[in-house]
């Protein structure tokens, strides 16, 4: 039953894409300066409005579980953040092409992509911190710990290009038909996300059923 | 469509796709990783059983 | 008041044990000399004064890793960690007289290093002394807060030496930046004008920021 709701999210990803594909390429129209460049904000916009989704999902249960000491909050916990890792590759991978086009350099050190990157650094050094910790009980209580101090640069991510001039794109307005080409590849991105973190959170209970299975093993 | 800089565009969206493949296919590779461990314990329960 | 007598006496504690065995400060002073010689060679004269700020902090972020390791890791033998969490003192009483140790050895080695950083660039760097001297207190203790609270995360881990620095250093990137750029400015010997005052402005609040956010869960940290 749980496999077939994936298969259905699949399917219905895959035709998203296809028309998000379809309307991006051939329906919008072009933009003054940068030619079909500009084309790549769709994915990039997207992936790190996704990113940024994920990881206060992932804030929030580490919260709740350090308030309750569930462990389904801890499994979520690390799902989801893994998942946002991966978004969060897409992003920078798709902005640093772009920049490399239009700005003529792959990075620059302004607040939004340099607190970015820092957001990539603390999310990656928590999927690291997660594998040098054996047992599971203070794993999930130190790795929520830490979750919870890198969700501080997230806010700092989204509002810096409203703090400070940076050369990333300031906030602008878009017409109303490039608005809904992001908002439902943004949809894509979201069930492409559920998707995986329904994967993950399968591979973790498998993790707890090879954990308990060695136990008894080991037991006999 | 405007065909300026189509080539990168393509370059763009390509590594965007190669990102989240490369993901699923971490996550196909784990699983059955797991699988075969969970299969592996099981059948040494089993034979610890058996005797 | 209980608790800032329990926070101090933790902070004596540690700087007594420190300064007796003298581990981490011969490593961080031996470190941060040499860094300082070895830069030397590096760069040109005339491009001293703009790195200054730059050097001298990664200087002081290196260092001070020798420091932090070493502070939760000098209770892990004959169980004294376990001693202390199980003791009648707030886990923040224990966190910040750890805290307030670091920094002190962490402000000696800063000490040290201005005067070298002087003597070996030629340069000048006293022309704003007391406003350099809040600069380094508030990015030290920036650096000091996370630092120790990431010690008492990573204590435990096989990879400890590597897993702190590699968890610290990201965090601390908006306080270096911020260091750095007030550092570099004041050793050239000009007040601090207003675009250095939102710096300063992002250091302190940086601090106050992690500092209530490290004292609100060091209790889930320090558990036994």
């Amino acid at each position: 039953m749980r496999n077939k709701l994936v298969y259905i999210l699949g399917a219905l990803v895959a035709v998203l894409f296809v028309r998000n594909l379809y309307v991006i390429l051939n329906v919008l129209p072009d933009e003054a300066n940068q030619g079909a460049m500009y084309r790549i904000m769709f994915f990039h916009i997207p992936s790190w409005w996704t990113a940024g989704l994920a990881l206060t999902v992932a804030g929030v249960t580490s919260g709740l579980y350090l308030a309750t000491g569930k462990m389904k909050y801890d499994a979520i916990s690390v799902s989801v953040t893994e998942v946002a890792v991966a978004f969060l590759c897409i992003g920078m991978t798709t902005g640093m092409i772009w920049a490399r086009i239009i700005w003529g350099i792959w990075w620059t050190w302004d607040a939004r992509l340099t607190s970015a990157l820092i957001c990539v650094l603390l999310y990656g050094g928590y999927l690291i911190l997660r594998n040098g910790i054996e047992d599971p009980t203070s794993r999930a209580r130190i790795s929520a710990a830490f979750n919870i101090f890198a969700f501080v640069d997230v806010p700092i991510v989204w509002y810096s290009i409203r703090w400070w001039r940076t050369q990333h794109p300031q906030p602008m307005s878009l017409p109303p038909e490039m608005w809904s080409a992001l908002l439902w590849n943004w949809l894509a991105l979201i069930l492409l996300m559920i998707i995986f973190i329904k994967m993950r959170l399968r591979q973790e209970e498998m993790r707890r059923e090879v954990d308990g299975l060695r136990r008894l093993a080991h037991a006999i | 469509m405007d065909e300026r800089n189509f080539q990168y565009m393509f370059y763009g969206f390509s590594a965007a796709w190669v990102v989240i493949v490369i993901y699923a296919l971490t996550l196909f590779a784990r699983e059955s990783k797991i699988k075969a461990e969970i299969d592996r314990l099981k059948s040494m329960l089993e034979e610890k059983d058996r005797k | 008041m209980a608790f800032w007598s329990q926070t101090f006496t933790i902070a004596a504690k540690d700087l007594r044990a420190e300064l007796r065995s003298k581990e981490a400060i011969n490593a961080s002073f031996s470190f941060s000399l040499t860094i300082l010689l070895l830069f030397s060679f590096a760069f040109v004269e005339e491009a001293t004064i703009d790195i200054a700020g730059g050097l001298l902090w990664i200087v002081f972020a290196f260092a001070g890793a020798l420091i932090l390791n070493r502070s939760f890791a000098r209770e892990l033998p004959n169980d004294c960690l376990d001693a202390l969490i199980a003791a009648p003192l707030p886990a923040s009483a224990l966190f910040l007289g750890k805290a307030l140790a670091n920094l002190l050895l962490l402000l000696a080695v800063e000490a040290v290093s201005f005067p070298v950083f002087g003597v070996f660039y030629n340069a000048r760097w006293t022309g704003q002394f007391w406003t350099l001297a809040l600069v380094a207190v508030l990015g030290t203790w920036g650096f000091t807060v996370i630092g120790t609270m990431f010690s008492a995360l990573t204590v435990n881990l096989r990879l400890r030496e590597v897993m702190l620095p590699l968890l610290v250093y990201p965090v601390m990137i908006p306080c270096l930046m911020a260091a750095m750029k007030l550092t570099g400015h004041l050793i050239g010997g000009e007040p601090l004008d207003a675009e250095m005052m939102v710096w300063m402005r992002f250091l302190i609040g940086f601090d106050v920021i992690f500092t209530a956010l490290a004292l609100a869960l060091v209790d889930v940290v320090l558990v036994s």
